[in-house]
């Protein structure tokens, strides 16, 4: 500091006449300076005004990708149901049409049988034609004294009431035979009704199908009309998913960890641990890979059932061919789940052996393990080791709806953080030209002595740097 | 070109285990006052020393007598396999004989630190451990024959953690401990000198185990 004093004695004297010298020198230097300053706020306010242009411009562009990803993603995932419904509606239609005529030939047999009974049921044994009339009219002649005729009326009315007898008697026959039929009738109403249920038990199915297409087929079209609602809707759900999937996968995290822990050390009794691949052991990444191992066959065996779609060339292979790698995934989960199995059974045999071992160092007898419950961490590993590759082979879900999902997600935060961007530029080109404008008035406040003496000498005629706008761009 | 390449990219990514693996040789002095330690410094190797090897480490017990520079003065060694099942049964066959070096007689009447850390070098030179370490079981005192000449070279243990483990105070330490400590110094700047990565002094078991992990 003394170095720039004048007079290093005299301070004072020194101060002073800097001051005097920056008085003088700013004064004359206070147009250039003036412009200078107005230019560097112009640069910087430009510069960030287009910083700030560029950002809104790439949000506007990234959102449009966004929004036209969702509506793909949307359109993909309800062209995708329909297909299901459609294929559920084909399926039932196949069935029922095979049944068919399984259905009209039960129908027919039981309205032919019913048919039949109702025939046999109207069926009657006539009487004779008027003999009974006959009869009655000859027993109620009025009795006229010869006894011959007496008698003869009388066996007539016997017989007219033994006839009455048997004609009852009869009655009550067909008409227990009747009864006997129309029972029989029941079985064939009811297959009958059970038929017309199932028939309406399908036709149910079937409006129930075509109701979700419907409502598929309406949201369907909301998305085609790029409806905003739908798309926020549709980005609300793919958020939704992510998060799930995330906190699902990182759960799925947890759980390859423990297997890894389960084999690694065991791992080491059946591969080389001498020696590394990145300064990992060989038998650490033995049993990094048996848990990718297990992971690549979930992906497989989720893709075979149809689940994922990781990789659409499989999709066009027939069925059988599905089938073979759908066995060939599940059989090679079967096998390493039982080769964790063991290896986890392993690994307590080598945790017991090193607490022998430790314990004969350490000079003590009998080793610290209860023989009596020593059966339940091993049975207990062992399980652990045969479901944790099941457990493992679902993560090809999550990990599916988050790599479809997470472009939404990465969109958005760019698109984000390019709005945040844009806003910062534009507050930076604010702040740079009205700090500059502030300058611009600090600098004439320190010059204000000299600005005031010509202001005076001048009759009141201001520089005419002293007119600059707050805004130099309004001066254009 | 891309042959080339590949191969470093391999020689990178592929190594021997052994540079990952630890090697300590124990010197044990059975000389002098030291030697009726020689049953406690056994109890420290085989309860501290031993347990803590991994698969694939060395272990290497050198005695300390009046002419140390000799193959003879091995008293065990074993590189562990990298199975953990054969390790364990190998540390256990070298507690074994460990035991029988504790509980065999003898005296001797000089000390030759020197030459087994000469010895022991070259065996830990040998294993070619990332880790090497040298723990010295004796009072620091060194006592050569006549006619004996022990001069480490420059490198002799280069990279070598040396571990000065249950110095015993001699009687004129007791007297005076700055002599005691002036020994130790010496031999601090004796081992640095020669290439040795440091010198530690550790009277606590459990601590000379803090510094094998340490590495």
């Amino acid at each position: 500091m003394e170095r720039l004093l004048i007079w290093p004695a005299n301070p004072a004297a020194s101060i002073l006449a800097l001051w005097l010298l920056s008085q003088v020198f700013l004064y004359f230097a206070r147009v250039p300076m003036h412009k200078g300053l107005d230019e560097v706020g112009r640069l910087l306010g430009g510069a960030l005004r287009i910083c700030a242009r560029w950002c809104r411009g790439m949000a506007t562009r990234v959102t449009q990708r966004d929004r036209e990803m969702i509506l793909e993603m949307g359109k993909g995932d309800l062209e995708a149901k329909v297909g299901r419904e459609f294929h559920r509606i084909e399926g039932a239609f196949a069935k029922e049409l095979a049944r068919y005529p399984d259905l009209h030939r039960k129908i027919d047999d039981a309205v032919t049988k019913i048919d039949a009974d109702f025939q046999e049921c109207a069926s009657a044994a006539p009487a004779a034609p008027g003999w009974s009339d006959a009869v009655a009219a000859v027993a109620k002649m009025p009795p006229n004294g010869d006894g011959v005729v007496k008698k003869v009326l009388e066996e007539i009315h016997k017989s007219a009431q033994a006839g009455e007898k048997k004609a009852l008697a009869d009655f009550r026959e067909t008409t227990a035979k009747r009864h006997k039929i129309l029972g029989a009738m029941a079985p064939a109403w009811k297959e009958l009704q059970k038929l017309a249920s199932e028939v309406a038990k399908a036709v149910t199915g079937a409006l129930e199908s075509t109701k979700r297409i419907d409502g598929y087929m309406a949201s369907y079209e909301k998305i085609r009309k790029g409806d905003e609602k739908e798309v926020r809707a549709l980005g609300w759900s793919s958020t939704q998913l992510f998060v799930v999937s995330v906190l699902v996968l990182a759960v799925a995290i947890g759980g390859a960890f423990v297997n890894f822990n389960l084999i690694a050390l065991p791992m080491s009794e059946l591969v080389p641990s001498g020696s590394r691949i990145g300064g990992m052991p060989v038998s650490t990444v033995a049993a990094l890979v048996v848990v990718l191992m297990e992971v690549a066959a979930g992906v497989f065996a989720m893709e075979m059932l149809g689940i994922t779609s990781f990789f659409p060339k499989l999709e066009l292979l027939p069925s059988s061919r599905r089938r073979m790698i759908l066995a060939v995934a599940l059989g090679g989960l079967f096998m390493l789940a039982c080769i964790e199995a063991s290896l986890a059974i392993l690994r307590e045999q080598i945790v017991d052996s090193s607490n022998a071992l430790k314990a004969s160092l350490a000079g003590m007898s009998a080793p610290v393990a209860n023989t009596a419950t020593s059966h339940i961490p091993v049975i207990g590993q062992a399980v652990l080791g045969f479901i944790l590759p099941w457990i493992l082979a679902m993560v090809a879900v999550p990990l599916e709806t988050m790599i479809s999902t997470g472009g939404h997600i990465v969109l958005s935060v760019v698109a984000g953080l390019l709005h945040l961007g844009g806003f910062l530029s534009r507050l930076g080109g604010h702040a740079m030209r009205y700090t500059l404008a502030a300058a611009r008035h600090v600098y004439d406040i320190y010059i204000v002595i000299p600005l005031q003496i010509e202001k005076m000498t001048g009759n009141g005629k201001s520089a005419p740097s002293g007119t600059v706008a707050l805004r130099p761009e309004a001066r254009r | 070109m891309k042959r080339t390449l590949l191969a470093a990219l391999l020689a990178v990514s592929c190594s021997s285990g052994a540079q990952y693996a630890q090697a300590v040789v124990a010197l044990v002095d059975v000389s002098g006052t030291y030697a009726d330690q020689k049953p406690q410094v056994v109890e420290v190797i085989r309860r501290g020393l031993l347990p803590r090897m991994a698969p694939g480490d060395s272990l290497i017990v050198i005695r300390i007598d009046s002419e140390s520079y000799k193959r003879d003065n091995v008293e065990a060694s074993v590189k562990l396999d990298v199975r953990p099942s054969k390790a364990n049964a190998e540390k256990l066959a070298f507690a074994q004989r460990l035991e029988e070096f504790a509980h065999r007689p003898g005296k001797a009447s000089h000390t030759d630190i020197r030459g087994a850390m000469m010895l022991g070098a070259e065996y830990l030179r040998e294993t070619g451990a990332g880790k090497r370490t040298m723990v010295v079981f004796s009072d620091m005192a060194e006592d050569l024959p006549r006619g004996v000449k022990r001069d480490l070279a420059p490198d002799e243990l280069k990279g070598v953690r040396v571990v000065a483990m249950n110095v015993k105070r001699l009687a004129a330490d007791n007297a005076d401990p700055t002599v005691y400590r002036q020994r130790l110094s010496g031999w601090e700047k004796q081992v640095t000198a020669h290439g040795a990565r440091d010198f530690k002094v550790v009277l606590e078991p459990d601590k000379l185990t803090e510094l094998l992990d340490e590495g």
